[in-house]
């Protein structure tokens, strides 16, 4: 009997523990809610005015919508598919329509897991709070905030019918890919209607909110699967579809809408229009003004941009090989496409992989360019001293001395010299013995003028190596000031926002295509001749092996120690700038010592993309001016070609430029 | 109510199974069955919090992102109202001078072809000459591409752009300072006299003097002094004198009449065409005509 008391007694004391427990949580809980309604946030009514935010638009040049920053494209219920609305409830909330905020049974498992189980959290929360959470509150964790949550979903649940919520929450959470809202979602993933998507469809999107980057289908399809086939065994659960339906669902093939590239957030271009937008107009007004912005951008071209890039970078890795050591760093690259005729950046990237780094090379990483910037320095050259392509100047050692500072002495990239040898040939081989002669007649200050009037904006040293390209720039510079040439001598600034509207259709700014004459069309068409040399027959011929045969010239880079690679070479109508290198101080060699020179690492990505830009595109010459004719020369002497020269090459002359008859050779000896 | 300890087992059964805590517990018991079946705590705080929404702030994202709406719907409001108020202005703008002032330094404005004519048209013959000639703008309004002018401040003078319809420039043209001003001037009389110019000392005359040598040019000539002889019939009085400028501005030098109204008297500047405006002066001197132009002329 003693034990049958002693048990009593047990019993007591437990019951009565509950009993004081129960009650001091209770005064606890009524404390907790006076201490959050304090700052409780108002809820809106109606339940609607969180769609109110109009979006802000990104426009392509085609015309497509690309972007669409805040807003939402909000449905009601009845034009959302069923599948989709049992597969949300399914997976985030299967008591829905039973509770009435929050789910006991489910917090207590949620408390018990907690406490009891370490290293482990199961989350508790009901669509409801869910949507309380991303209505009213941050995303910092707190227990006050989440009691506030919890009040204001019980709130909610008392003010509208299960409906409304289960409305307001499907038009608000985010899947990601820039996507708010299951209507946005589904056009973004589906390119359909919410309301016509099918089980597979929605299963995919339903599972994404919990984790819209991981679960991401552009980026991690497998992990996106997997996602989904977790979704359609909680439907089977929960008795919303058979087993047989979800597996048939799952084994359904999925077609994801195509994006181009460059749409979605997380594209360097959409990032400089951003950018520039905040910069202008603030913050507040490119996420809630609705603004309508139309760009520069052709999204075919973005695609090919980027695909060929990262196309170019593995193959590189691959050449490369792999990385010493314990390290994974890869070379990163660049490329810019500009419109000739306007400026317009048609397409852009600044890296291989924005997810990876979103420091954008293209705009904000200023690079040697090594020789391509020689074309500033031989129109600076051709302008200034009247030296033609058809020049003789000797290739041989140079020594420049310089005041107070110590004598520089160039070297050719092969280390050898050619001797005599016309300047169209020095230029198209890239020879810097003969662009360091150049650069002491004219001075590093006409190469800077040279450059400036083109639009390179970078700060340039004067000093005679500016002319070897010693001075960062970037590839849009680059790109921008090629075209230049590409446009007989005409600037046009660059640009990637060509209007801006309200959301009523008001314009608020819109670029005027203005050009500039900046340089001479005749000299310009001399340098573009010499251009098309490096193309045809110099440091970029890779681009005719590789099959691009429309009229092109260009300029292969390459910085000290192989530590940037560049080509930037233009059509008629297309400039495009490619940059390659590491990010860091490292040098462009494998690991047997081989260098990469811009014609092995960032001609082949030019070419591959430019081949496919200009498919089927007909040849369009460069406009020749009319004081330009043409002769084919000797290239050692200089003088008219006869029937026995070797090797002759055709050069552009001016209006009054004479070449010697065959038997005389004029040298130019340095100064 | 007995709080001593049960003595015995009796006892103890006795209390558990008394009345008052078969109640107790069904009470706690129903609370919580209720609770789970029905909800009512929460419908309870629930009603409450619908109750006080109303005094709660408008705190949280929702209304921040709405605070943040609202301000950018102002600000792009004011952009607009503000661009619209520019383009009003400008269309209703009597002369490009008026245009230039009205414009901000990093401020444009889009006008149609119409109103660029009519603009066009309202200049004396030789500064619109000196601006563009009017076959030059005949060709681009014969453009089937030509759709809008977008003026801009340069300096302090004024660009002017003829625009296709997707932006694209045809053509430019740039109103210098200089001859803004003189539009300026000449659209614009000055109260006071000749003597308050120092551009007109020493080349003051007697307006039958000037007159008489008027007279003695060829046809030509004259109408190149005086294009708009029209503004001075306008200006009513009397002319008592004419200044010549010593500048000469984009192939124009500019003339001042002193006219008398009454007790007052009044500045009207209408600028002449350089070369004829030399040929008056010439013999207003008493000089052959085949000389130099004016030694001091900044062009």
């Amino acid at each position: 009997m003693r034990l049958f008391e002693k048990m009593l007694r047990l019993f007591r004391l437990i019951f009565f523990s509950i009993l004081l427990f129960s009650g001091v949580s209770a005064v606890l809980l009524v404390g907790i809610f006076f201490l959050a309604l304090n700052d409780l946030p108002r809820v809106p009514e109606p339940l609607s005015r969180i769609i109110e935010t109009p979006p802000t638009e990104m426009i392509a040049a085609t015309g497509e919508r690309i972007l669409i920053i805040g807003g939402r494209d909000a449905v009601p219920l009845n034009r959302v598919s069923p599948v989709f609305l049992q597969a949300v409830i399914a997976t985030e909330d299967h008591r829905f329509w039973d509770h009435h905020g929050i789910n006991k049974i489910r917090m207590l498992k949620a408390i018990w897991v907690t406490l009891f189980e370490p290293g482990k959290i199961q989350g508790a929360s009901t669509i409801t709070q869910q949507l309380s959470k991303n209505l009213f509150f941050s995303f910092k964790r707190s227990y006050v905030r989440k009691f506030q949550e919890l009040f204001v979903a019980l709130q909610i649940e008392s003010q509208y019918s299960k409906r409304e919520i289960l409305e307001a929450y499907v038009n608000q959470i985010p899947f990601g890919v820039g996507a708010l809202g299951i209507e946005q979602a589904s056009r973004t993933f589906w390119d359909k209607s919410a309301i016509d998507l099918n089980l597979g469809e929605a299963a995919l999107l339903a599972g994404l909110p919990k984790s819209p980057t991981r679960y991401n289908p552009y980026l991690y399809f497998e992990r996106a699967k997997a996602r989904q086939r977790t979704v359609l065994q909680r439907m089977v659960d929960v008795g919303y579809i058979a087993q047989e339906q979800a597996d048939e669902a799952f084994t359904d093939e999925l077609k994801l809408r195509q994006k181009p590239a460059g749409a979605r957030t997380g594209s360097y271009y959409l990032d400089m229009v951003i950018k520039h937008l905040e910069e202008r107009y603030g913050p507040e007004i490119v996420y809630h003004g609705g603004l309508k912005i139309t760009t520069t951008l052709d999204p075919q071209l973005q695609s090919l941009a980027v695909a060929a890039l990262q196309k170019g970078l593995k193959d590189l890795d691959i050449k490369l090989g792999p990385p010493s050591g314990s390290e994974t760093i890869r070379p990163q690259g660049a490329i810019v496409v500009v419109e000739t005729t306007t400026g317009a950046v048609k397409a852009l990237a600044g890296g291989r992989d924005y997810f990876e780094s979103e420091y954008n090379r293209a705009i904000q990483n200023h690079r040697l360019p090594g020789s391509g910037f020689k074309p500033f320095l031989y129109y600076t050259a051709f302008e200034k001293t009247g030296l033609n392509p058809a020049t003789v100047f000797v290739d041989q050692p140079v020594v420049i001395p310089i005041a107070g500072a110590k004598d520089w002495a160039p070297q050719n990239f092969e280390q050898r010299f050619e001797g005599p040898i016309i300047l169209k040939k020095a230029f198209t081989d890239s020879i810097n013995t003969i662009a360091a002669q150049l650069v002491e007649r004219v001075g590093p200050q006409g190469v800077i003028q040279t450059a400036r009037r083109c639009g390179i904006h970078s700060r340039l040293a004067p000093v005679y190596s500016v002319a070897l390209g010693t001075s960062g720039v970037s590839p849009l510079e680059m790109a921008s000031s090629f075209s230049v040439f590409a446009s007989g001598g005409i600037y046009h600034e660059p640009f990637w926002i060509s209007r801006v509207e309200d959301a009523y259709g008001r314009i608020i700014e819109e670029h005027i295509v203005s050009g500039e004459k900046v340089l001479d069309k005749s000299i310009v068409y001399q340098v573009v001749d010499m251009m098309r040399g490096v193309i045809d027959e110099g440091t970029g011929r890779v681009i005719r092996r590789m099959g691009f045969d429309l009229p092109a010239a260009g300029k292969t880079g390459t910085s000290d120690g192989y530590k940037d690679a560049w080509f930037t070479g233009f059509t008629p109508t297309l400039s495009t700038s490619v940059w390659v290198g590491y990010d860091r101080d490292i040098n462009l060699r494998t690991s047997y010592g081989g260098g990469f020179t811009g014609s092995r690492a960032a001609a082949p990505i030019w070419a591959d993309f430019m081949l496919k830009a200009t498919e089927g595109e007909p040849k369009r010459e460069f406009p020749i001016p009319d004081d330009i004719r043409f002769e084919q020369v000797d290239p050692v002497s200089g003088c008219r070609a006869g029937a026995s020269t070797q090797g002759s090459i055709r050069v552009a002359l001016r209006k009054g430029q004479i070449v010697c008859e065959q038997d005389t050779t004029k040298i130019i000896p340095p100064d | 109510m007995d709080w001593a300890e049960p003595k015995n087992t009796r006892e103890w059964v006795v209390r558990i199974f008394s009345l008052r805590l078969m109640l107790m517990i069904l009470m706690i018991f129903g609370i919580l069955i209720s609770e789970l079946r029905f909800d009512w705590m929460e419908q309870v705080l629930g009603a409450f919090l619908v109750k006080t929404n109303s005094l709660r702030p408008e705190s949280g994202t929702i209304w921040e992102i709405n605070r943040q709406t609202e301000t950018a719907r102002k600000t792009l409001e004011q952009i607009v109202t503000d661009r619209q108020a520019s383009q009003r202005e400008a269309r209703s703008a009597g002369s490009f001078t008026e245009i230039s002032a009205n414009l901000a330094a990093d401020q444009g404005v889009m006008l149609s072809p119409d109103d660029f004519r009519r603009l066009y048209l309202e200049l004396p013959t030789s500064i619109a000459q000196e601006i563009i000639s009017p076959l030059d703008i005949l060709k681009i309004f014969s453009e089937n591409r030509f759709a809008r002018t977008y003026f801009e401040k340069q300096g302090n003078g004024l660009q002017v752009y003829f625009l296709d319809p997707e932006n694209r420039v045809l053509q430019r043209m740039l109103i210098g300072a200089d001859l803004l001003d003189l539009m300026d001037q000449s659209e614009h009389d000055v109260e006071g006299n000749l003597d308050g110019f120092s551009k007109f000392k020493n080349r003051i005359y007697p307006a039958d003097q000037f007159l008489n040598a008027l007279e003695s040019l060829p046809e030509d000539s004259r109408r190149n002094v005086l294009p708009q002889p029209e503004r001075l019939l306008l200006a009513g009085g009397r002319i008592v004198r004419v200044g010549i400028s010593d500048e000469t501005v984009s192939g124009n030098i500019e003339l001042g009449f002193e006219i008398k109204v009454g007790a007052s008297s009044r500045v009207v500047f209408i600028p002449g065409r350089e070369w004829a405006v030399w040929q008056i002066r010439a013999k207003l001197e008493g000089k052959k005509i085949d000389g130099a132009p004016f030694p001091d002329s900044k062009s």
